[in-house]
């Protein structure tokens, strides 16, 4: 598909202000070591009065330079930002009154911003609570693009943090390798290649072996209980008052 | 080769006893040639009096041209092991450059916008029979050494929420892999984390920033500590004999505004710990032992996360073991490793309005610091007297060699909130050329002991190449205008250049095979970061890209 087939898709017009823009600017673009505030020159180039078009800027925020240190942006920003900035880079390229459209483009969606209840709030701090090391839900679980994905993502919500501890997880199977025997999620088993999380610690680590190494059998003395200490039942509740709401808006 | 082994063998034996050897022989094992880090080979076949005969004998073109060549290439029985900012990862055969195997890592997840993730990746380690390096996505991950195929690999941290990733090499020790991250400069809190070499389970953490109840804790305002920096972005030191890993830690954060992290009444005392330090670390537990906070307060972007080099010398007549760390402020402090006492500092860049001096006992004085609504004008930059490139020592003169740059810088100040994994600044600063000048940086000797620079090859325009020092008494490295060279380590005077065709901004090693010694090289000019910030002081210039390693050694005819 070309650029100006997606371009006339790319309905409908966002609308953005120049503080937005250049709020969004200052905090993911003018970052010291990249661009210079307001489009000055630093560790990038500068990006004011260039005579840039608006469908260059548009392509290059959302899908970045390949071969350079510009990232793509239109799966990391949400919308409402990518339309910010995009007609901020415009208005600091002399275009009056960019109209910003942002075309389907590859995830440009973004993460849903549905307005979180404040335990909802508390429980998603706490998910990703970088205080609690490896110890935070987000080691093994993501959410809303954030989080690493060892298991499938999140379905079915337990009523309480009693329910919660004393989930089942029957995909945790206990593996043999080189005559060590572990919990593991296996992952795939390939013809010439077996992938598995080793859940013997936290982090869980991936592991690659030779299927023909690789034993399996169902059931393992692992429990979800052992990996989620680093939170009270106060605390699991908000978690999980947090997973209601977010998984729900996914 | 057989009275070699025999050496090995008896240094094994005894090795509570001898000082470490920091030399490398055959191999290039580990990013700063041995684990302690003095980037020195002990080869001496190319040496003062042939090197002007050297010739490229290969080169190997990665195909990989996002950012620059900056990986310390690994050589370990013949095989050398190459990384590029994109993760490919490259066994070669180190006297031909023949392809052995190669290695792409698969699209790596996407670093949080204005954080701090940096397409760079400065080498692999090698041991276990795996080869080890960081992500762009901050995994950290080992192959099989013999066939590139992938054994293990762990999530350090989300970069979608942290704002940082790893771009150092990882550091082996022992049955452990040690590795620490970027996002020093974003709001993150810094650390490093070893896993077991065999399957990559996790061994242990140490958070550059105390947690609440751990003494160093109560130099934090309020909630300040867990998004403070201090990330330790580059690679450690171990001393095996004292079972010591050493390693430098990144600047707290705001960087240029000390408003939110100061603690009231700490002006001008320990500040912010363990951040701007030296630290050492148990090696099995990760437990601190010592730390030495080089810039208390740092408001100037002078992280201390640089190389630590591990020598033995006399100092007061008396045998020491010694650490020699220069953060990027060009301010080396040599002290003593068993204990962190400290012995001396100097100051390497000739233009220095920082600080006015330093005292006896290592104290920083006379501080110009960055104001709230002013512009304050202070030399060295941001960008550092020197960058991350690595010094190299040479135990044949006992000089350091160190490649430093003259460039001052304005700072602004501007407390603003810190947002977990953004970019937490607090301020910026715009580089600026000392006025009265025609050379803006120098390639130095410096005796670590005595504190004198012994010689000074000075350069117009900036030096971002590591330094390799051999027993040949060679020191080479590396300019942006491509020129590869060779000097005199005792004088430096320059014997050998010659023009490898892109910027240098790499770190060069040697390595023997079949009784060849080999001079590798990786080019390239970096194109954002450092180099490309400083760049536009010299706007005549154009310092040219790459992504070529190109490999050195004496004609067959003339060994």
């Amino acid at each position: 598909m070309k650029r100006g087939a997606f371009l006339l898709l790319a309905i409908p017009l966002l609308a953005w202000s120049q503080s937005s823009g250049e709020k969004v600017f200052a905090q993911s673009c003018a970052t010291g070591y990249c661009h210079g505030a307001r489009g000055a020159p630093a560790g990038a180039p500068r990006l004011a009065g260039r005579g840039f078009d608006q469908a260059y800027i548009t392509n290059t925020i959302m899908r970045g330079l390949p071969g350079t240190a510009m990232p793509a942006f239109g799966t990391s920003l949400s919308r409402a930002d990518l339309a910010a900035v995009v007609g901020y880079v415009a208005s600091l390229n002399g275009i009056a009154n960019p109209t910003v459209t942002l075309g389907p483009g590859p995830g440009a969606a973004g993460p849903a911003e549905t307005p979180l209840s404040p335990e909802g709030e508390r429980g998603r701090a706490l998910f990703f609570d970088a205080v609690r090391g490896f110890g935070r839900c987000s080691t093994c679980h993501e959410v809303n693009g954030i989080g690493i994905s060892v298991t499938t993502p999140i379905a079915n919500i337990p009523a309480d943090a009693a329910a919660l501890r004393a989930i089942s997880t029957p995909e945790v199977r206990t593996t043999t390798v080189d005559g060590e025997a572990m919990p593991a999620l296996i992952v795939s088993r390939g013809k010439t290649r077996a992938l598995f999380y080793d859940l013997t610690s936290v982090p869980p680590v991936l592991r690659t072996v030779d299927p023909g190494t690789l034993k399996v059998v169902d059931g393992s003395a692992w429990r979800h209980v052992s990996v989620i200490g680093a939170y009270n039942d106060a605390e699991l509740a908000s978690v999980l008052a947090y997973l209601r709401e977010a998984i729900k808006s996914q | 080769m057989r009275f070699l082994l025999v050496l090995f063998a008896l240094g094994t034996a005894c090795a509570q006893d001898r000082s470490p050897d920091g030399a490398t022989h055959s191999d290039w094992p580990h990013y700063g040639g041995t684990q302690l880090s003095w980037r020195y080979s002990a080869l001496d076949q190319v040496n003062t009096g042939n090197v002007k005969n050297l010739v490229p004998v290969w080169m190997f073109q990665t195909g990989d041209y996002a950012e620059n060549l900056q990986a310390t290439p690994i050589v370990v029985d013949g095989v050398m092991y190459l990384i590029t900012p994109r993760i490919q990862v490259f066994a070669l055969d180190a006297a031909t450059g023949r392809v052995l195997w190669q290695y792409k890592y698969p699209t790596p997840r996407p670093g949080k916008p204005g954080g701090m993730t940096f397409l760079q990746n400065r080498g692999v380690a090698v041991s276990d029979g795996k080869v080890f390096f960081g992500t762009t996505d901050n995994f950290l991950v080992a192959l099989d050494q013999k066939t590139g195929v992938e054994q293990w690999k762990v999530s350090v941290d989300d970069p979608r929420q942290c704002g940082c990733d790893i771009t150092s090499a990882p550091l082996v020790v022992k049955d452990k892999v040690i590795v620490g991250g970027t996002g020093g400069d974003a709001a993150h809190r810094g650390y490093l984390t070893a896993f077991y070499t065999k399957n990559g389970r996790f061994a242990w953490r140490w958070y550059v920033i105390p947690g609440p109840g751990e003494k160093g804790h109560e130099t934090w305002k309020g909630d300040s500590w867990k998004l403070g920096g201090g990330a330790p972005w580059m690679t450690g030191s171990f001393d095996p004999a004292l079972n010591l890993v050493y390693w430098g830690t990144g600047n707290a954060g705001g960087d240029f505004n000390d408003e939110d992290r100061l603690v009231p009444g700490a002006k001008g005392k320990e500040a912010n710990l363990y951040t701007a330090s030296v630290v050492a670390l148990d090696a099995d537990t990760g437990k601190l032992r010592w730390y030495h906070q080089e810039v208390p307060d740092d408001l100037w972007d002078f992280d201390s996360a640089y190389e630590c080099v591990l020598i033995d010398r006399p100092v007061n007549g008396q045998m020491r073991k010694l650490l020699v760390h220069m953060n990027k402020s060009g301010v080396t402090f040599v002290l003593d490793r068993v204990t962190g006492e400290f012995i001396g500092a100097f100051s390497t860049p000739e233009v220095q309005t920082w600080i006015s001096g330093i005292t006896e006992d290592g104290k920083l004085v006379g501080r110009i610091e960055p104001e709230a609504g002013k512009v304050v004008n202070t030399c060295p930059s941001a960008t550092g007297a020197k960058s991350w490139n690595s010094t190299a020592y040479s135990p044949r003169t006992g000089y350091i060699y160190a490649p430093i740059n003259e460039v001052c810088n304005d700072l602004t100040s501007t407390p603003t909130e810190a947002n977990e994994g953004r970019f937490h600044a607090d301020g910026g600063f715009t580089l600026k050329l000392p006025p009265n000048r025609t050379t803006y940086s120098h390639l130095d000797a410096w005796d670590p002991i005595t504190r004198k620079r012994v010689w000074s090859m000075p350069y117009r325009y900036i030096l971002l190449a590591s330094v390799l020092a051999t027993a040949g008494d060679l020191v080479f490295s590396g300019n942006p205008e491509g020129d590869f060279f060779a000097l005199d380590a005792r004088t430096g005077t320059k014997l050998w250049s010659y023009q490898t065709g892109a910027g240098n901004r790499g770190s060069a090693v040697s390595y023997s095979i079949g009784g060849r010694q080999y001079i590798a090289t990786p080019t390239g000019w970096q194109q954002a970061i450092t180099g490309a910030q400083l760049a536009p002081l010299f706007p005549d210039e154009h310092w040219r890209g790459g992504s070529t390693l190109v490999v050195f050694a004496l004609p067959e005819v003339a060994k």
